[in-house]
């Protein structure tokens, strides 16, 4: 018990003193996280949005191979990609292999049907007939589609941490498509393996203290907006009452 | 090739179907619909359940194609769909989006938002927030909101739908003078006869597929084309007559009278509010008529005269 005490003490000294490597890493996977994030949320959210507004039958099949995504094992996809990205496969040509690129690629590919799924969660829980009427009142697709994100606000915030929050513990696919190489794809979880195989426990430690912190604040964020919008429901609904 | 803008003219229809086919899925609900929406006009749009009403607003709204025929429009047309569907702003907010879809410039939309609300006796909920209203309350934003957009037609589906007795009363009486304001041409889809009396200056009736009544309430109401068209607007009495004709009667053509030339027996009694509607068997039909309370028993023989109804050839 006093090893790690002392362990996570010498792993907290290293955080505060802002050891450059730990900085650069964790620069490093935020970045990854935000970037693929945005892009999965640019190209997800108007699916979702489509997939969440249709009732036909080809809709809720889409809907269901997303749901069916959320279950994706994340090194399912890092060994395909790998493999599309070695010279001499479809994607070689772009020479991505253990590159910064490649990790972007794969997370966004991992929130992809996290935002999709989402989105279209959120979009169906909004009062039945929202968006027809605003078409019946000559809105455009464009601002069809910002009222439906802006009335399911929540539902799509709750998709960005979730993806923002996979994105930052990932491992499998980052260290098959990434390489883990230090200094240049590696990312906080993936440098845990990196530090124990390297026999430093309190460089392990640093990372996860600063990945537990990262993904606290993205779990308080998302409580707060979930409080928020609930207390906002619920004084309207008191308002109705009286 | 920017097409010209739609020229509307006091005398044309902002509005025309032309033999238009309405489907819901596979499935064929109305079939030849012909009908023009002319300004300054409210048409009541009447029909039984699942005839197709609210599909076909959503047709001549454009809101959905037509299987066949085809809609002309020389006009900007709203429609406001049944479910009153506000966004989760404030009451204000949401009137001002509305005229931000349709295109109003932002600096006009508060004042026309409120102008519009005030209009609709609903200048004091401007501020409250959409979900906080009571049903009655969000009817009364959501007819505010599709005024404000003063559009040419303006197709609104069963505005009154769901509210009580007092509540429908009060914005049936403030509807009936807002939508006569201008000369705006609006189609109402309504289920209620007594609503389609307050506002409409045509009623059009839809049943088995198709129009099979059009013209002023008074004159469609009173003188139905068809059977099947009087049963529909309430002529729930039916005698067979001596040659051939069968006579379509409501409760209040037909009087208790102990001298009447009638003799029936009350097959079934419903009491309401101001008396007891009682169904009698005759020897040629069964009626209906209301007598004061309590009315006589079920079994027992009453005496009756007719004063009215309207007569159709059998085949009718």
């Amino acid at each position: 018990m006093e090893f790690l005490v002392q362990m996570i003490g010498q792993a907290v000294d290293r955080i505060v003193h802002g050891d450059p490597t730990l900085l650069a890493t964790t620069w490093r996977t935020l970045w990854l996280a935000f970037l693929s994030t945005a892009i999965a949320l640019l190209l997800g959210a108007p699916l979702g949005l489509l997939l969440g507004e249709g009732r036909t039958r080809a809709r809720r099949g889409a809907v269901v191979l997303a749901n069916a995504g959320l279950g994706l094992p994340p090194v399912v996809l890092g060994v395909y990609l790998a493999l599309l990205l070695l010279p001499g496969s479809p994607l070689g040509g772009l020479r991505w292999t253990y590159t910064l690129p490649a990790l972007v690629l794969a997370q966004t590919l991992l929130a992809f049907p996290l935002v999709v799924a989402l989105v279209a969660a959120a979009v169906r829980t909004l009062p039945d007939g929202l968006l027809e009427q605003s078409r019946a009142f000559g809105a455009s697709r464009a601002r069809q589609a910002g009222l439906a994100l802006r009335e399911a606000r929540i539902g799509v915030l709750t998709a960005v941490i979730a993806a923002l929050g996979s994105a930052v513990a990932e491992v499998g696919a980052v260290v098959i498509v990434g390489g883990n190489v230090r200094g240049q794809t590696n990312t906080l979880a993936s440098t845990v393996l990196l530090d124990l195989s390297a026999a430093d426990p309190v460089g392990a430690t640093a990372d996860v203290l600063i990945l537990l912190v990262v993904v606290l604040v993205l779990g308080g964020i998302l409580t707060v907006v979930q409080q928020r919008g609930a207390s906002s429901d619920r004084r309207a609904l008191r308002r109705r009452a009286t | 090739m920017v097409a010209d803008p739609p020229v509307v003219t006091a005398a044309g229809p902002v509005l025309r179907a032309e033999g238009l086919t309405v489907t819901r899925g596979r499935r064929v609900l109305l079939e030849g619909v012909e009908l023009e929406l002319r300004r300054g006009e409210v048409l009541a749009v009447l029909g039984p359940n699942g005839v197709g009403k609210s599909t076909l607003l959503a047709v001549l709204g454009g809101l959905r194609e037509p299987a066949g025929g085809r809609v002309v429009r020389t006009g900007r047309v709203a429609a406001a769909l049944q479910a009153p569907a506000l966004a989760r702003r404030s009451v204000q907010a949401n009137v001002e989006a509305a005229l931000a879809w349709w295109g109003v410039p932002r600096a006009a939309r508060p004042v026309r938002a409120r102008a519009a609300l005030e209009r609709l006796h609903a200048g004091h909920l401007a501020d409250r927030a959409a979900q906080a209203l009571s049903g009655g309350d969000a009817r009364r934003v959501h007819l505010a909101r599709a005024l404000a957009l003063d559009a040419d037609a303006l197709l609104l589906d069963e505005p009154f739908a769901g509210l009580d007795a007092p509540t429908r009363a009060e914005l049936l009486t403030d509807a009936a003078s807002a939508l006569r304001d201008g000369d705006r041409a609006t189609l109402l889809v309504l289920h209620d006869r007594a609503e389609a009396w307050a506002l409409a200056d045509r009623l059009l009736v839809l049943l088995d597929g198709g129009v099979r009544a059009l013209g002023p309430p008074a004159e469609v109401l009173e003188r139905p084309p068809s059977i099947a068209v009087a049963e529909f607007l309430g002529f729930s009495g039916r005698l067979d007559e001596p040659g051939g004709t069968v006579r379509c009667l409501r409760p209040a053509h037909v009087v208790a009278d102990p001298e009447g030339p009638l003799a029936g027996i009350v097959r079934r009694r419903v009491p309401e509010e101001d008396g007891v509607l009682c169904e009698v068997d005759l020897d040629h039909g069964r009626v209906q008529l209301r007598v004061p309370h309590p009315g006589p028993a079920e079994g027992a023989t009453v005496r009756l005269r007719i004063d009215g109804g309207v007569r159709f050839a059998r085949e009718c």
